[in-house]
């Protein structure tokens, strides 16, 4: 995520605009424009906290309504609960945490497992691979074969449901044109109706992105790094394990979060892969059939919404601290 | 228990795989250079073991089914052989460089691979020969590798040798009447092209340390690229070809029409529709747009002046611009109306809102206080599942029937306003002052900047100002009736109106995409975050240290270190919102106006049954996105 | 599903060869092992076998629409507990989205045994395709054993038996709370002249709104107005009529059909012209209307509930499963001042209509212990069962679940679900759903939106019912 292209370092101060938004103007001056001042400075965080405050509210209301029945759910608005917080109850939660007849809460959470987390890793570390050897090994056609993958990233997921499908539930064969024959290259697994059919799925999906990312960020890493290396005798296998793996983490740290979502949230994929087998539902198949026939039961929705996204946050906060400063400070020289 | 010690091994074992299969290649490959014959054992060996895995796999060959030898051990031996025999094979070669005592190593090899293969295949795929097609087969292939080799300059024994052997195979099993023929000619078979794949082995040398250099090096692009390509090209190329495909026949997938899917869908009303373009001109959108323009272009040529610079980033001009510009776009789409436009709207304004406020959000958090807290709650929109998303902002929209209490946040707050505005009680009249209090100091600010010269310091409060004002004019009821979910009617009477925010078109799609916006925002908070934290410490030192404010420091060192960054999240954002359907699936259902192409797409090919129609909107999708790949990777190129 | 293996390579002793004679590529894309296959179903011929005949721990998976917690729970314990006597593990599913999943489950290759249809329409399709296959002859004979004939018409395609009723939905109900009725002196209407003249009298007398409407249903907004619309085409013009309509030979802009499309507008309007009906819908000028979120076209159906038992409107039309939207433990016709009840949404011609709905089994295999499971599901007994079971799970309250089967014991179901089936079998003339039968473009599609745009003023009937016929796939 840097660019090496461009060299900023300020060298003339006199280049400096003094105009550029909320600039000070070179000095701290008494009186009421120094005041005026301070309430300037206190904007940037002002702002960040106005819009903290406004992305909280609908999660916020979420929140509350979890915790209340049906009928106040649908007659009155959640801040009214505010005020007379014995109307809470644990009801809705008992439900969503209780067994099931599509299927228990545990079963499920353990699907969805099986599912976001060889989904995650697997196409982190085949796409980071990939990322870098179109960054950094020359091979003919390079160029054309990364635009190609990139340009994957446009198609509409929806138009490979019923191929893969065909390919898990039937395997893939080819008959030779002009011959009545038949060659079996990958045999009916019967992965149809199995967690093994989504990730497989969601890492093919997740491929191009991936790459798309993770190039961007391994091209950017200094190229002095990789000729110190290569002079030192190392391989592109050890170069890759020992060099751009440990300066890439914050990237993949940030893909991973991302990928662990979209499949753990993901309904779609699930529902076509897993179809009628009952013993590999994820929870958000779960959840969607609590909501019961033209919703009848959609106020349980808000308590299954919490427990669904209880793993993603505790993920996100365990890869938060892969974000950190200067993670190339030692490797760059001005 | 038992459930969660299988989901464990499940996990180990297919990360395991993975890693182990990719770890191995490299660790083989990395024998090329130094230990050939090591390498070439290895290379051999999973050869053989494939091939062996094939033909077993197809049931081929004897003891491939059945009980002989009991589960596993059935279809894998003959892998385990064959591994075995062609490694030896591979070792073998290795040791001499004596041209004819490879070539009879290669031979003798051949000849009991082929015998052996042949004497394996089960009695029911034992070829009778037809001889017009082994021959005419053979000799096509032949033709072709004579032809190629030449073609190159090259001598042509090789390739008549390797084309030989294929067209052979393919000549005598697949043209032959399985099940009707003999021991002997399924040897033959087998043994022509092991003999003649044998010989060209054979007359191969032992590549020099620089070939074999080139080998190590040229195979790290295929070890790096193969499993994400082998993925690509099954979940993702394949289906697209289909797609296109597809996109030709008809609704059931059973006549070429060429392109008639394609002009239906562009003929289809819903799609495009520019009957409310006359509106474009009197919608007020346009006119506070325009009025903006104005002000952003006076500003910029008074900065011009100041700076001479053309154009002058961070500057009070641009945000004027900016505003104008979504103002426009947003009076085009709402009179333009129809699939496509749609479409193009929640382009413009989830990549623009999501792209924008991330970015404030990573800035403005990083290193403040509450940095975390801020940014995870900025982030749980993510972390919420699309059917939960869809159920906050049901409460969040929610309209109750005047009479009674808002359930909605969004028109309890307007309806209260609306209250508010109209009545006369204490509330009122505090908020009127207040709000009179609030115009007053930012009319001291802009005053204040405007006496000392200082253009750009007014814009903020002025707009502010502005703002404010208008909405203090409505409130205090100076002009028009009031703000609030109230009008006055001509009888004097004050009816209420609450917002229908999913009704209303054209601005219910405004609040659908409201909802992407406020998911999205976390995620181009996170990329543009993270990237902002690699921006060297060094380089905002010496910013410092020459004296560089804040601002400064943003818009001339983080924002070009992280322009690579802002290029990924918006292209991710404008194929993310291109492909968008969820949203729309769960609460409108492209009812109401609001439709766009990806479900239209997923109603027709799915719900409708409409094959044909829904493959040509998916391809349309994909080719849609293309041009903003393309910029994209050309920008990268030229900074690479 | 069958499994095949096609079993002759010559191409992959080449392509190993080639591939090993370059010097190795060994990325495997060619090929995976494959297991013995050791799941293929021995095919069984024997003759008719009685009905004791024990499957051996068969498998048989059922998808289906219905999904909540005790419609799948009465499902499974019903069809386990006969699963269990005759050797067959059978599993109901219920998919959030099966009317898309079904498609894909097919054309993908992978679909269950038995799926439940809520739309005859896609059965008749998927029949025609050749996914399903015909019933067997025992099956054909316990649906005629226990189903009247109008309702095995909805699962007979070209004179084939695919459909098993299995459940059946009465529409043609009017809700209300008969306390509140009789306190405004209102008399339950007996014709649909009565009940025009009840609702202009409600306005009249210048109390509650005479009419709860809504047509919000997230991703199927919509549906409710397509109903009243087909009660209208059943009630102004007959079974032949409706026949002609769902097939497209009648049009949608056929004048009696745009009739029975204003028919309902009328009705909240007050007015029956068409265009000064569209401005009353675009000004929300609704004297006759109660629409709970404000609009007719933003209101939820279900948030006519509360309204109802509030008495913020006298009516609301709607199915049998409606009862389950009210709150728990409202009661239902007890006689009690809380009380919910129905009537019969009235008639026109005196031919006693009802509109139904409801859901038909259809399997994708024909496995003796598919058929086996099929035949049981068309008895009266599993209706009984079910609906005694879904009763239990739900502690004795509405189970929303109604069957039309003969050879139920009435006991099991209560009062108000009593009333429903007397209506059921009372109804001269039964139609099943209309928007079900017609292709999903225009079913689920153009009729549902078109619809909500008339709703919502934009445009009026005639111009809706045009754009509707003009999206009726050729």
């Amino acid at each position: 995520m840097t660019s090496t292209g461009t060299t900023p370092v300020l060298t003339d101060p006199g280049d400096v605009h003094p105009d550029a938004a909320m600039g000070d103007d070179g000095g701290k001056k008494g009186g009421v424009g120094d005041r005026i001042y301070g309430l300037l400075r206190a904007i940037p965080p002002g702002v960040l906290w106005l819009l903290v405050l406004v992305w909280s509210i609908p999660t916020l209301g979420l929140f509350v309504n979890s915790f209340r029945d049906r009928s106040s759910q649908r007659s009155s608005g959640w801040w009214t609960s505010l005020a007379s917080p014995e109307q809470f109850t644990l009801d809705n939660y008992e439900v969503v945490l209780g067994a099931s007849a599509s299927a228990g809460l545990v079963d499920s959470l353990l699907n969805s497992f099986a599912i976001a987390i060889p989904a995650t890793i697997i196409p982190i570390a085949m796409a980071a691979f990939a990322a870098y050897a179109f960054a950094w090994i020359d091979f003919k056609g390079r160029k054309w074969l990364f635009i190609g993958t990139v340009a994957l990233l446009a198609v509409p997921l929806q138009v490979a449901l019923i191929p893969l499908l065909q390919l898990f539930s039937g395997g893939a064969h080819w008959t030779i044109p002009g011959l009545d024959r038949t060659i079996t290259f990958i045999a009916d697994f019967d992965l149809a109706g199995n967690t093994t059919a989504v990730w497989l799925t969601h890492a093919g999906f997740a491929m191009p992105f991936a790459i798309f990312l993770l190039h961007n960020y391994i091209s950017g890493l200094p190229k002095d790094l990789f000729e110190a290396a290569r002079i030192d005798g190392a391989d592109h296998f050890t170069v890759f394990w020992r060099l751009v793996l440990p300066l890439s983490i914050p990237v993949l740290a940030a893909f991973a979060i991302f990928q662990f979502l979209w499949t753990w949230n993901d309904f779609l994929i699930a529902n076509t892969m897993v179809g009628s087998n009952p013993n590999a539902i994820p929870t958000t198949i779960r959840i969607a059939n609590l909501a019961g026939d033209f919703g009848r039961n959609e106020h349980l929705l808000p308590a299954a919404a919490f427990v669904q996204s209880f793993v993603p946050i505790v993920v996100f906060f365990a890869l938060q601290r892969y974000f950190v400063r200067g993670i190339l400070a030692g490797s760059v020289k001005g | 228990m038992g459930k969660i010690i299988s989901t464990l091994i499940t996990v180990v074992v297919a990360v395991g795989f993975s890693a182990a299969i990719w770890v191995g290649a490299n660790l083989v490959f990395n024998q090329a250079r130094y230990h050939w014959a090591r390498f070439n054992g290895l290379v051999f060996g999973v050869g053989g073991f494939l091939l062996g895995v094939l033909l077993s796999g197809n049931r081929l060959t004897i003891g491939s089914e059945g009980e002989t030898l009991g589960g596993f051990l059935n279809w894998v031996w003959l892998p385990l052989v064959l591994a075995a025999v062609f490694a030896v094979l591979g070792v073998a070669l290795t040791r001499t460089d004596d041209d004819r005592q490879r070539l009879i190593i290669a031979i003798a090899t051949g000849a009991v691979v082929g015998v052996g293969l042949g004497l394996l295949i089960q009695d029911q795929y034992l070829p009778s020969f037809s001889p017009i097609g082994l021959i005419g087969w053979t000799v096509a292939g032949v033709a072709i590798g004579g032809g190629l080799a030449l073609a190159r300059k090259k001598p042509p024994l090789n390739g008549v040798l390797v084309w030989g052997a294929l067209f052979f195979i393919i000549g005598a099993w697949g043209t032959a009447d399985l099940g009707a023929g003999s021991t002997v000619e399924a040897v033959i078979g087998t043994l022509v092209p092991a003999l003649a794949l044998g010989v060209r082995l054979g007359l191969t040398d032992n590549p020099e340390l620089h070939t074999r250099t080139i080998i190590d090096q040229k195979s790290r692009a295929v070890i790096f690229l193969g499993p994400a390509l082998l993925f690509i090209f099954i979940t993702l190329l394949v289906p697209t070809v289909r797609t296109i495909y597809l996109s030709l026949l008809d609704n059931r997938s059973e006549e070429f029409v060429a392109f008639e899917n394609y002009v239906t869908t562009f003929q289809d009303r819903g799609s495009w529709d520019a009957s409310g373009f006359s509106n474009f001109f009197t919608s007020q959108l346009f006119w506070i747009g325009v009025v903006l323009l104005g002000i952003g272009v006076v500003l910029g040529i008074a900065q011009k002046q100041r700076t001479g610079k053309a154009v002058e980033l961070g500057g009070a001009s641009l945000g004027p611009l900016v505003v104008a510009g979504v103002l426009l776009a947003f009076a085009l789409f709402t009179t333009l109306r129809g699939t496509i436009v749609n479409n193009l709207w929640w382009v413009v304004a989830v990549t623009l809102f999501s792209t924008v406020l991330g970015l404030a959000v990573a800035v403005l958090a990083d290193k403040a206080k509450g940095e975390k807290i801020a940014k995870s709650i900025i982030f749980m929109p993510m972390a919420i599942s699309m059917v939960g998303a869809s159920i906050i902002w049901r409460f969040m929209y929610a309209s109750r029937d005047i009479s009674g209490e808002q359930t909605g946040v969004l028109n309890a707050l307007w309806v209260g306003l609306g209250r508010l505005s109209t009545g006369s009680g204490i509330p009122t009249l505090i908020v009127t002052i207040v709000l009179g209090l609030i115009l007053l100091g930012l009319a001291y600010m802009v005053a204040m900047a405007l006496t000392k010269q200082n253009v750009g310091r007014a814009v903020v409060p002025g707009v502010a100002f502005l703002l404010i004002g208008w909405f203090f004019v409505r409130f205090a009821g100076i002009v028009g009736g009031g703000v609030g979910g109230f009008r006055v009617t001509a009888d004097g009477q004050t009816v209420a109106r609450t917002i229908d925010f999913i009704t209303d078109s054209p601005y219910n799609n405004f609040w659908l995409m409201v909802i992407l916006i406020w998911i999205q925002t976390g995620f181009a908070m996170v990329i543009l975050s993270a990237a902002i934290k690699a921006v060297p410490e060094e380089y905002l030192e010496a910013a410092r240290v020459d004296g560089a404010t804040q601002s400064q420091i943003f818009w001339r060192i983080v924002l070009p270190q992280i322009g690579t960054t802002i290029g990924v999240v918006v292209t991710t954002l404008i194929v993310v919102v291109m492909k968008v359907y969820d949203i729309v699936k769960v609460v409108t259902n492209g009812q109401f106006g609001t439709q766009v192409l990806a479900n239209d797409m997923f109603n027709q090919a799915f719900a409708f049954g409409n094959t044909g129609r829904g493959a040509a909107l998916a391809v349309l999708i994909f080719v849609s996105v293309l041009p903003v790949m393309y910029l994209n990777i050309r920008r990268m190129q030229k900074e690479a | 599903m069958t499994k095949r293996w096609h079993k002759l390579a010559a191409l992959p002793i080449a392509f190993a060869l080639v591939a090993a004679a370059c010097g190795g590529d060994d990325d495997g894309v060619a090929d995976a092992p494959d297991e013995p296959d050791t799941t293929e179903a021995p095919d069984t011929d024997e003759p008719d076998a009685p009905d004791t005949e024990d499957f051996g721990g068969v498998e048989i998976v059922i998808t289906g629409s219905e999904r909540d917690d005790p419609s799948v729970g009465a499902i499974n314990a019903v069809l386990q507990e006969f699963g269990s006597e005759r050797g067959i593990d059978v599993t109901f599913i219920g998919d959030a989205d099966w009317e898309a999943n079904i498609n894909t489950q097919v054309e993908g290759g992978n679909p269950p045994d038995i799926s439940i249809f809520p739309q005859p329409g896609k059965l008749a399709e998927f029949a025609r395709d050749g996914f399903i296959l015909p019933l067997s002859d025992d099956v054909v004979s316990s649906i005629q054993d226990h189903w009247a004939e109008s309702y095995q018409l909805d699962g007979i395609v070209d004179d084939v038996h695919f459909g098993v009723p299995v459940k059946t939905d009465l529409k043609s109900l009017v809700w209300y709370k008969p306390s509140i009725f009789e306190g405004a002196g209102y008399a339950v209407p007996e014709t649909y002249d009565e009940l025009e003249a009840l609702t202009q009298q409600m306005v009249d007398d210048g109390g509650p709104a005479p009419w709860c409407v809504g047509v919000e249903s997230g991703q199927a907004t919509g549906w409710t107005y397509t109903d009243w619309v087909e009660e209208m085409v059943l009630r102004l013009h007959g079974g032949d009529v409706y026949d002609g309509w769902v097939s497209n030979e009648i049009p949608f802009d056929d004048p009696r059909i745009i009739e029975a499309m204003q028919a309902p507008i009328t009705l909240w309007t007050g007015e029956s012209d068409e265009e000064a009906a569209r401005q009353a819908l675009a000004d929300r000028d609704l004297p006759r209307v109660f629409a709970a979120s404000g609009t007719i076209a933003q209101t939820n159906f279900a948030d006519s509930a509360d309204p109802l038992m509030d008495g913020q409107c006298y009516m609301h039309r709607q199915a049998s499963f409606f009862s389950g939207f009210f709150p728990e433990g409202t009661p239902f016709a007890d006689g009690s001042d809380d009380a919910i009840n129905v009537f019969y949404f009235p008639d026109i011609n005196d031919d006693a209509p009802a509109l139904t709905a409801g859901t038909l089994a259809a399997a994708f295999n024909d496995e003796p212990a598919t058929m086996a499971v099929l035949e049981f599901m068309a008895t009266g007994e599993y209706a009984e069962k079910r609906q005694a079971e879904q009763t239990r799970l739900l502690d004795g309250g509405l189970s929303g679940f109604l069957s039309a089967a003969s050879g139920q014991d009435p006991s099991v179901y209560q009062p108000l679900e009593q009333e429903f089936l007397d209506i059921l079998l009372n109804a001269e003339l039964a139609r099943f759903d209309a928007s079900d039968l017609m292709p999903a473009a225009v079913g689920a599609g153009s009729f549902w939106s078109e619809g909500t745009n008339i709703i919502n003023g934009d445009i009026t009937v005639s111009e809706g019912a045009a754009r509707i016929q003009e999206s009726w796939p050729n």
